[in-house]
């Protein structure tokens, strides 16, 4: 068998591979730039995401179980609706008295959270005089500094951002559900329309504007707490919390080192 | 001294290794989105889509443009940390023209924080529906902006 390639084939062949080439690599950058140019149009440009790390505290005694926080997020963030889908809640802690003779010092504790408390509480089922004590938490993503739900995405959908936050890239994400399951504190939901992980985002678009997330703005009583600690202001609300305050983070055990802190909080609160 | 040549299957095995090597390096160019890498190992522009989003609150500050002199009011009472959208609702469109107008409150709006409940902190004062006055509206006997005071 007799391999013959004419000098104009060959040559044809080559410029037309390397034409290709070209054509693809500058259709790319067109995209890239065309892409930008859209994004920009809408994101506020001076925001530096090194220039800032974001803090969120709670302040438990303070929480009256109002849920007009939850209700806030889902409007803020287009949350869908339905009484599993939430990236914000409270829960309601009720401890009932011990047996008498029991030799402990708390009974049974039971944990509710009807539709994420976006409607308030219902009276609770156990008697008053049978309750130890009760409280609400209000609830978010931790904002882990070692968080197990970005390392276990397959696809590097989601990743801790320079300021803090941690969010998922829903052009990425293919939906497996890991990282729902690797969240130790239940703060990550499938978002049944786009059938991508979502979470917490610190209302992102929000802090870039200089506003406060929207939990935080609605709260009436000033049980979340949120600030800059790279930056602090005058007279900073993050930084009397926490001088004012013993803090505990929520499953300190884990080691995901969560920059959520909880004042006055009790040792059942998982 | 003669060179040793090159066997023609080694050279057709290097051959295909250098495409192999060349075709990965091209498609991995190509895949790559153009932020990756700016600020970690995923899209940086990423970020910017979370910023996009237009806000539906419109923020204490946006309120205290028009208002300062209820704000200068209601900050003096209990009522000081409330924000005003808690109670008034989502504000941005009437932020934005004040010609719309806010979706007017319900009368039952004081009890969802103000409902008796034992899970709620002592400090926190709080009514039971059934025996408190029930006849007239909340605002008859209090005024949200200053709760230390009677009409």
């Amino acid at each position: 068998m007799k391999h013959f390639v004419s000098r104009r084939n060959m040559l044809a062949t080559v410029g037309g591979a390397i034409a290709g080439l070209v054509s693809l690599v500058a259709a790319r950058t067109a995209r890239g730039a065309v892409k930008k140019i859209l994004v920009a149009t809408n994101a506020p440009q001076d925001y530096d995401p090194h220039q800032h790390k974001w803090l969120m505290c709670f302040d438990v005694d303070k929480c009256i179980g109002c849920g007009l926080c939850v209700d806030a997020c889902k409007t803020e963030n287009h949350v869908p609706q339905g009484p599993t889908y939430f990236r914000t809640w409270i829960e309601r802690y009720l401890i009932r008295k011990p047996q008498p003779g029991s030799g402990v010092t708390r009974g049974e504790v039971i944990v509710d959270s009807p539709n994420g408390g976006r409607d308030g509480f219902p009276p609770p089922t156990v008697p008053r005089e049978e309750i130890l004590k009760s409280f609400f938490v209000p609830k978010l993503c931790n904002l882990c500094e070692r968080s197990p739900c970005t390392q276990v995405c397959p696809v590097g959908a989601t990743f801790d951002a320079p300021d803090g936050a941690v969010l998922v890239d829903p052009n990425y994400c293919i939906g497996c559900g890991f990282c729902i399951q690797a969240c130790p504190y239940g703060c990550r939901f499938l978002n049944p329309e786009t059938k991508t992980a979502e979470k917490c985002t610190l209302c992102y678009h929000r802090i870039t504007r200089g506003l406060k997330p929207a939990c935080v703005e609605i709260c009436p009583t000033e049980a979340r707490i949120f600030g800059d600690v790279k930056h602090p202001v005058e007279n900073d609300p993050i930084q009397a919390f926490i001088q004012k305050n013993k803090v505990f983070s929520l499953k300190p055990h884990l080691g995901t080192d969560p920059r959520t802190l909880y004042a006055n909080l009790d040792k059942e609160v998982r | 001294m003669v060179r040793p040549k090159m066997p023609p299957q080694i050279f057709r095995l290097v051959l295909l290794t250098l495409a192999i090597v060349v075709t990965y390096i091209i498609a991995r160019y190509l895949l790559t989105p153009a932020s990756f890498r700016q600020y970690g190992f995923y899209r940086g522009e990423a970020l910017a889509e979370h910023a996009s989003h237009t806000p539906v609150f419109a923020g204490r500050k946006a309120c205290l443009e028009c208002h300062e002199d209820i704000q200068a009011k209601l900050f003096k009472g209990e009522h000081k940390t409330i924000g005003c959208e808690t109670c008034h609702g989502v504000g941005k469109e009437h932020a934005d023209n004040p010609d719309v107008k806010l979706v007017k409150i319900g009368d039952n709006g004081c009890l969802r924080c103000h409902e008796a409940s034992p899970s709620r902190p002592a400090w926190l004062k709080q009514i039971n529906p059934k025996n408190h006055y029930r006849e007239d509206k909340c605002v008859s006997c209090h005024v949200p902006h200053q709760p230390n005071e009677v009409p």
